[in-house]
């Protein structure tokens, strides 16, 4: 898992110029699809392979899972969609519980989106990015995009996304093929590639003190809220408990470190 | 029941009106309620660390409430690979692959130890 080309970033008073780093747009494409490729693609996709094989078990054909993947692109959604359609759950209520699953978005779009639009991209672009974002690319994007000169930066997102798309877009089809068949320890294997996943990128994300709280607060939270918190909302407790508590520890840390 | 969703066009109604669009709905919803934020924003802050809390809390629901064969695991074959992992990525140099090949290797092993 490389890190993005060394570019310096020039003065932020060059308004009119294009802060391109001296690439076109075509080359920060590129950049962000080798960069996908180097790593990113293959955890997104191999995580993606078990959503094929819920499909299946669901009754749906290959179709309908890989439309699956290209149109939700959340992972966990796709999982609650497919077992509940497999466990007969009511059209109104899988809705719902969809719509709540997918709550958890919101922090990720308002945080990436401001980091890779300039003041010029358009609505569409804008909407096109939002549904690229999903758990990964937000997780390497946070991490790789501020890199990346500011014109060239939606470039190097839909690069990296079109490559994390393409993978999984075959691994679900794989999947949907392949799954039932493995025996039960890799399958185990595979559902387990999300959870580490997380925690080491979050992980390296972490650059100040309140993102490695909040991975912590976030972890030691997640026992509460699954027995407190009412179902379904749980996460959206925990995430604005532990975000909250986080953003208050730094706030602690800056008056000390200015005292 | 299931020969149904293989038939014609029902199958694409229920993923559009019952998955993609309720999902769909929040993305673009937070394209709006960016459009007052920007890099510099300590909003910005906030609602990193608010993310970053819910995605540790998808992993902490992923490995306490487990489904399909994670399930089939114990507590400590769910939790220990998890540490085995971190401790493979603080080791060698900050590596997220390597986290994922001692995590991976550490479940897999626990899944025949425990089968």
């Amino acid at each position: 898992m490389s890190g993005a080309a060394p570019i310096p970033d020039p003065p932020a008073s060059a308004e009119d110029a294009e802060d391109l780093g001296g690439r076109s747009r075509s080359v920060w494409f590129w950049d962000g699809a080798r960069q996908a490729l180097a790593g990113p693609m293959l955890v997104v996709s191999v995580s993606l392979l078990s959503v094929g094989g819920l499909a299946r078990d669901a009754g749906f054909s290959v179709e309908i899972a890989v439309a699956s993947t290209i149109l939700l692109w959340a992972g966990p959604a796709q999982v609650l969609f497919f077992g509940a359609v497999a466990a007969k759950t009511s059209w109104p209520v899988i809705a719902f519980t969809i719509s709540l699953s997918s709550v958890r978005f919101v922090p990720m779009v308002v945080s990436l989106l401001p980091i890779i639009r300039t003041k010029h991209t358009r609505l569409p672009t804008l909407l096109l990015a939002a549904h690229c974002i999903a758990v990964t690319v937000w997780a390497e994007g946070m991490r790789r995009i501020p890199l990346v000169p500011r014109d060239g930066r939606m470039a190097f997102f839909f690069g990296f996304s079109f490559i994390c798309f393409l993978g999984t877009t075959i691994s679900t089809a794989v999947g949907f093929i392949l799954i039932g068949e493995l025996p039960r320890p890799l399958a185990a294997g595979l559902l387990f590639m999300t959870p580490i996943y997380f925690v080491a990128a979050l992980t390296r994300n972490a650059k100040s003190p309140i993102d490695s709280w909040a991975l912590v607060l976030g972890l030691a939270i997640a026992p509460l809220t699954e027995a407190f918190a009412p179902r379904g909302l749980d996460l959206l407790v925990l995430g604005v408990v532990g975000g909250t508590g986080a953003w208050l520890i730094q706030r602690v840390l800056d008056e000390r470190a200015r005292a | 029941m299931t020969e149904v969703y293989d038939q014609g066009l029902w199958p694409w109604f229920v993923l559009i009106f019952f998955g993609f669009l309720p999902s769909e709905l929040w993305r673009i919803l937070s394209v709006f309620l960016a459009r007052g934020i920007d890099e510099s924003s300590p909003w910005l802050a906030w609602v990193r660390a608010v993310a970053t809390a819910l995605l540790a809390g998808v992993v902490g629901k992923l490995l306490l409430s487990p489904n399909g064969a994670l399930a089939t695991l114990p507590l400590w074959g769910r939790v220990g690979p998890l540490a085995i992992g971190m401790i493979a990525y603080f080791a060698i140099r900050r590596s997220i692959f390597a986290a994922i090949v001692a995590g991976e290797a550490a479940i897999i092993a626990a899944g025949y130890w425990a089968g």
